[in-house]
C-alpha cells in the first residue's frame, strides 16, 4: 500500500536575482512499511523534502498525496492535524519543550488532539510509550538531565504517542555519538519491524543508511539514485 | 478546542519562570485598578453622604456666625465673637424669605442621671430649633415658648445621651443634672445617625438657650450667642434669605457703609455641595490615574507578551510541528496575558480596597465599596488582557512551523 506519492514537487525560493531550487520535480513512492534512508550532499534538499512530505512546509508546484489524501494544497490548521494524526517528526537537535518534564513533553501532541484526550488519559499514554523505549524511570527529568541519546529517545515517543503510520526523521543521530547512535538505529529497526512504522531518516553517514532497507539520493533537489539495499 | 485546565497549566509555568518580570508587568494594572477602587469607593461614599447630610442636617439651611470672612479666612474684630444676639435671631425670622431662626449657645458638658454619666454636647437654644433642621422626637414634646422665655430647666435628649444615661428606661419626666443643675427631660429626639465628618449627631442635648447662658455657659454679654441657625422658606428663596439677613444684620448692629461685617452669612447646602465638589475632584483625579495606568498597563502587558512570543519562538515551532492548530497557540497566549491581567486584577482590588479604608480613617470620609465596583474591575482588567494580549498571540499563531523551529 503506498503511504506517500510525490508528483513533480517543486519547491522554489526566491532570493532576490536568483531562484534556488530546494525541490526540483521530485517523484518518489513510499509504501507503507518501508524504511527508507535519504542521503546527499549538504544543501541537496534533504531537509526541504521531509519538511514537505512531514506537512511542515507547502511545495510551490506538483503533488503530494499521503495515504491517498492530496495534501499539497491544504490550509494551515488542516496541515496540523494531518501532523498530529499521521505523522512523528525527530529532529537532530531534539527539539524537546524546556523546563517540561519528559512525561509532559510526550503528552504535548495528545494536547492538541481533535478528539481531546482525558489528562489522565495522556499520562497513561505517555508513561506506556516511554516505558516501550526504556525510560520508565526518567519520566520526570527535565530535558536538561538527560543525556542526549535520552534526550532522543523522549522526542522519539513523542513523536510515538499518537501512533502515526509514519516517523520521519531528519538526521536523528547528527548529535550523538557512535555508539549512542547504533542504539537510536536498533531502535528505529524494532519500529520498523515490530509495529510496522514508516520511516524515512535523513543521513550523513554511510554506517547509519545501512540500516535501511532503501536509500535515495538527493543532489541539487533532485533525486539522482534510489535503490534497495543489500544486506 | 485545547483542554482548558492543562493550558491554564502551561501558562502559569511560563509565568512563574519570569516571576519579576511578570510582577512588574501587573503592576500597571495594578495601580490602575487599585484606583478605580479607590475611587469608585471615594466617589460613591461621599454621593451617598451628601444627599444623606442634606436630609439630615436639614434642607435650606443658612448658618450665621460672628466675624468676618475676608477671602483669606475669618477675621474678628473687637468683641465680635459675642456679636450676635438671640434679638438678631428674632428680628432674622420675621425676614419674608425666613421659614425659621433658631439661636445657639453651646458647650461640651459632663450629664448625670444616677450611677450613669456621660460627657456630651450641650445645646442652648429654642423650639424652632427641632423645625429648622427637621428633626422630629421620638417621644414626649418640644420646648414650649412659655419655657425660653422663662428659662426653664428642661431639656431633649438626642438617642446616644438616651441610651447612655437610660439604657431601656424611659427617660420622661426623669431629672439629670447637667454640670451639676437639675434639668427635667421633656422630649427624646428621633435618630439622626452619622454627620459627614464620621460625629454622632444624637450625643447631644437641648435645653433653652436662656437656661444655657444662665445655668450653664455664663455669657459676658447678656443674650449673646454663638451662632443662629436659619431655615429659608424654600431653595429658591435661598440667596435673597442671605441678602436679607446680611442687610438686616448691618443695619441692627449699626455698621457704616465703608464697613465690614461683623458676622458671617454661610449657606450650609453650598457648604456641602463644596465638600461634593472637593470628592469630585479627587474622584476625577483617580480616575485620571486609573486611565492612564490602566492603559500603560495594557500596553506593558502587549510589551511583554510579544517579548515572550520571540523568546519562545522555537516552543510555538515545536507545539506547530506537533499538531498546533492557530487557535491553540492563539488560546495560549491569551491566556496567559488574561492571567497576567486578572492577578493584576485581584491584587489591585485588594490594594484599593486596603487604600480606601487608609483614605477614610485618615480623612473621615465615608467609604462604600460595592460588589458591582469589585466585579466591574476584575472584569475590566480580564478585558484588558484579552485586548492587548490579542495582537501578540495573533502574531505568535501565524509564525511558519519551520522559520520558527529554526529560531535560535
Ligand atoms: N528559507 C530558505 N530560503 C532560501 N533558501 C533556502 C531556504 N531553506 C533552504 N534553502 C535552500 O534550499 C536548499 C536545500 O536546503 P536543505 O535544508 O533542504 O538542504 P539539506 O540537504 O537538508 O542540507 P544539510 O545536509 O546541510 O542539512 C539549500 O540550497 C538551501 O540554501
Ligand atoms: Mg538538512
Amino acid at each position: 500500500m503506498t503511504l506517500i506519492k510525490t508528483n513533480q514537487l517543486e519547491k522554489k525560493y526566491d532570493v532576490g536575482d536568483t531562484i534556488v531550487h530546494a525541490l526540483d520535480r521530485v517523484s518518489v513512492r513510499i509504501d507503507a512499511g518501508e524504511f527508507v534512508a535519504v542521503m546527499g550532499p549538504s544543501g541537496s534538499g534533504k531537509s526541504t523534502f521531509m519538511n514537505v512530505i512531514g506537512c511542515l512546509d507547502k511545495s510551490t508546484a506538483g503533488l503530494y498525496l499521503l495515504d491517498g489524501i492530496d495534501v499539497s494544497r491544504m490550509e494551515r490548521d488542516e496541515l496540523a492535524r494531518i501532523r498530529n494524526e499521521k505523522i512523528g517528526f525527530v529532529f537532530q537537535g531534539f527539539n524537546l519543550l524546556s523546563r517540561t518534564s519528559a512525561l509532559e513533553n510526550v503528552e504535548v501532541p495528545l494536547l492538541y488532539q481533535r478528539n481531546g484526550v482525558s489528562p489522565k488519559e495522556r499520562k497513561d499514554r505517555a508513561r506506556q510509550v516511554l516505558a516501550m523505549l526504556g525510560l520508565e524511570d526518567r519520566q520526570h527529568h527535565h530535558p536538561n538531565q538527560l543525556s542526549g541519546g535520552q534526550q532522543q529517545r523522549v522526542a522519539i515517543a513523542r513523536a510515538l504517542v499518537n501512533n502515526p503510520p509514519l516517523l520521519l526523521a531528519d538526521e536523528p543521530t547528527g548529535n550523538l555519538d557512535t555508539k549512542t547512535s547504533i542504539e537510536i538505529m536498533e531502535l528505529f529497526v524494532r519500529l520498523n519491524e515490530e509495529k510496522h512504522i514508516t520511516i524515512v531518516l535523513v543521513t550523513h553517514e554511510p554506517d547509519i543508511s545501512a540500516y535501511s532497507r532503501r536509500m535515495i539520493r538527493f543532489l541539487d533537489g533532485q533525486v539522482v539514485n534510489d535503490e534497495v539495499n543489500r544486506p | 478546542m485545547i483542554h482548558l485546565p492543562s493550558i491554564i497549566k502551561i501558562a502559569l509555568r511560563a509565568l512563574r519562570v519570569n516571576k519579576m518580570r511578570s510582577a512588574l508587568t501587573m503592576l500597571g494594572i495594578i495601580i490602575g485598578v487599585a484606583a478605580v477602587i479607590t475611587m469608585l469607593a471615594v466617589g460613591k461614599g461621599a454621593s451617598d453622604k451628601i444627599s444623606d447630610q442634606i436630609a439630615t442636617v436639614g434642607s435650606n439651611l443658612i448658618i450665621v456666625v460672628p466675624g468676618s470672612t475676608t477671602a483669606g479666612g475669618v477675621r474678628m474684630g473687637s468683641g465680635s465673637f459675642q456679636s450676635l444676639t438671640r434679638g438678631d435671631a428674632d428680628a432674622i425670622s420675621s425676614e419674608s424669605s425666613v421659614m425659621l431662626a433658631a439661636p445657639v449657645i453651646s458647650g461640651a458638658s459632663q450629664v448625670v442621671y444616677g450611677n450613669a454619666n456621660w460627657a456630651t454636647s450641650v445645646v442652648g437654644t429654642t423650639h424652632d430649633m427641632l423645625g429648622v433642621r427637621d428633626w422630629t422626637l421620638a417621644s414626649g414634646r418640644n420646648f414650649y415658648e412659655q419655657e425660653i422665655r422663662s428659662a426653664a430647666k428642661v431639656c431633649l435628649l438626642g438617642q446616644t445621651v438616651a441610651d447612655n444615661l437610660f439604657g431601656n428606661a424611659n427617660p420622661l419626666d426623669q431629672t439629670i443634672r447637667i454640670r451639676k443643675v437639675p434639668f427635667t427631660v421633656v422630649g427624646v429626639l428621633g435618630s439622626k445617625g452619622q454627620s459627614m465628618m464620621g460625629q454622632d449627631q444624637d450625643d447631644i442635648i437641648y435645653v433653652p438657650v436662656t437656661a444655657a447662658e444662665r445655668n450653664l455657659f455664663g455669657r459676658r454679654i447678656p443674650g449673646s450667642v454663638h451662632y443662629i441657625m436659619v431655615k429659608a422658606v424654600n431653595t429658591e428663596e435661598l440667596s435673597r434669605a442671605e441678602e436679607q439677613i446680611r442687610q438686616l444684620l448691618r443695619q441692627r448692629h449699626r455698621i457704616g457703609p465703608d464697613q465690614d461685617d461683623d458676622f458671617t452669612v454661610r449657606n450650609l447646602t453650598q457648604m456641602l455641595q463644596l465638600t461634593e465638589q472637593a470628592s469630585r475632584v479627587m474622584s476625577l483625579l483617580l480616575a485620571a490615574i486609573a486611565g492612564v495606568s490602566l492603559l500603560v498597563g495594557g500596553i506593558g502587558i502587549m510589551n511583554i507578551m510579544l517579548v515572550s512570543v520571540t523568546e519562545r519562538t522555537r516552543e510555538i515551532g515545536i507545539r506547530m510541528a506537533v499538531g498546533a492548530k492557530t487557535w491553540d497557540i492563539r488560546t495560549q497566549f491569551i491566556i496567559e496575558a488574561l492571567i497576567l491581567s486578572m492577578i493584576g486584577g485581584l491584587i489591585g482590588i485588594l490594594l484599593g480596597v486596603g487604600f480606601a479604608e487608609i483614605l477614610s480613617h485618615f480623612t473621615g470620609w465615608t467609604i462604600l465599596i460595592s460588589p458591582f465596583s469589585i466585579a466591574m474591575s476584575f472584569g475590566f482588567s480580564a478585558l484588558i488582557g484579552i485586548f492587548f494580549g490579542f495582537y501578540p498571540a495573533y502574531k505568535a499563531s501565524l509564525l511558519d512551523p519551520i522559520d520558527a523551529l529554526r529560531h535560535e
